[in-house]
């Protein structure tokens, strides 16, 4: 691939944020969907990482692999334009238990 | 794009029509006074009672069916007191005589000065009276016409709807390559039959056609076999494709929040697909149909998963 200017003017270092998982029932369905239409709003690649394990933010069957039950600790790494921004948007919605319990 | 339900108004002649084949019927008298005729209370009658003298309460709006013991007791009375008696049809929308009875000659001569329509079934009056039932219901049952393409696939009623251009003729089409039948091409015709049920239907001018941009009309049974079409389906399913947006709220990512639309005072369950280039759309629809199926046999894959991953992840919780 050729250089692209534009591309080498983002940060190649991704942003990170360490998140923990405080809803009861943890990353099932509705708040990986809940996860995926938040992220789709970015440009930005966006990851979550576990134990070592990344996978995609913007796909609901890799979130659903990632088994983040109650209490385990995540890290969401994007880069991109506005990566500050996803980051930020994601960390709120583990903090409002997606928005349950 | 969605009309107000409209309760048809019903005539005589409709009636004849609707009833012809089903319910056996043929003209008797004043065929042509049909046309335009009224029936203002959507039911059947017989008017032995009021025939008999007792006048409270006759139902003169209904179609008045005469089987074998109002002719048998008009038969025993006399001529002058028969012609009397007759003269309270006078006001009733038609008469229908059953067993494939004709008129007697006084009947024939009464019906005649009060230019009523009359008709004889070849049903037994019991049988009349319920089928004819039926479906008066079923013609008087509210309709309302919807742009969108009516498909059957596997034993599903789907119906695609979206802005023209969109391409809903066109997976109408591949549908129909892989064995599904086409209901109505751009304009569906969606009724509440008597047991509650919708039912989509064509346009009676344009059924069997479809408009491909490019190709023009074409006429869908002779290019395909006559399993390509049928003629009314149960709506099962409705399925609308739009463009994609920026926000996709109305996109149900999980499948667990199923939506459905008020359809007659039906709620119709309702897929919402984004179209995008490059996808293949008939794929989805078709697995649309089929996941709706299942769902209507009871098992719902998403709620299922999404059960299995609760337990799992409160498993893993307890012995991390």
């Amino acid at each position: 691939m050729s250089p692209d200017p534009e591309s080498a003017a983002k940060s190649p270092e991704p942003l990170s944020r360490d998140v923990v998982v405080q809803n009861r029932y943890g990353i099932h369905a509705r708040p990986a969907a809940l996860l995926v239409k938040t992220a789709s709003r970015f440009a930005c690649e966006i990851l979550l990482e576990k134990n070592g394990v990344k996978v995609n933010a913007k796909s609901i069957m890799g979130l659903l692999t990632l088994e983040g039950h109650h209490g385990s600790k995540l890290r969401i790494l994007a880069s991109g334009a506005d990566a500050a921004d996803a980051l930020q948007a994601l960390a709120e919605l583990f903090e409002q238990k997606f928005f349950e319990d | 794009m969605w009309r107000i339900a409209e309760t048809p108004r019903i005539t005589v002649a409709d009636f004849y029509e609707a009833g012809r084949e089903s319910l056996e019927l043929d003209w008797e008298a004043n065929a042509d006074q049909a046309v335009g005729r009224e029936i203002t209370e959507v039911a059947l009658n017989r008017p032995g009672l009021a025939l008999a003298g007792f006048l409270r309460y006759f139902a003169y709006r209904r179609i008045q069916v005469l089987g074998l013991a109002e002719m048998t007791y008009m038969g025993s009375l006399r001529p002058d007191e028969r012609q009397q008696r007759y003269r309270i049809l006078r006001h009733v929308p038609a008469v229908v005589l059953s067993r494939g009875r004709h008129m007697p000659v006084y009947v024939r001569k009464t019906a005649g000065e009060l230019g009523i329509p009359v008709m004889r079934t070849r049903l037994v009056t019991g049988h009349f009276m319920n089928a004819g039932t039926v479906l008066l219901q079923n013609l008087s049952s509210p309709r309302i016409r919807v742009a969108g393409t009516m498909i059957e696939i596997n034993g599903m009623g789907v119906l695609l709807e979206g802005e023209p251009g969109i391409g809903k003729s066109e997976i109408a089409l591949a549908l129909i390559k892989r064995g599904h039948s086409l209901v109505a091409d751009d304009t569906t015709i969606l009724t509440r039959d008597s047991t509650g049920t919708i039912q989509a239907s064509a346009v009676e001018i344009t059924r069997e056609h479809m408009e491909i941009r490019g190709l023009g009309i074409i006429h869908v049974p002779r290019l395909f076999g006559v399993s390509s079409i049928r003629g009314a389906m149960r709506l099962d399913l409705i399925i609308r494709m739009r463009k994609p947006t920026a926000e996709e709220d109305d996109i149900d990512r999980t499948g667990l929040d199923t939506a459905t639309r008020n359809v007659l005072g039906v709620e119709i369950p309702l897929v919402t697909v984004p179209v995008a280039a490059g996808r293949d759309l008939t794929n989805v629809v078709e697995v649309a149909a089929l996941n709706a199926r299942l769902k209507q046999m009871g098992h719902d894959a998403a709620r299922e998963l999404d059960e299995r991953l609760k337990m799992v992840l409160s498993r893993k919780e307890t012995s991390s």
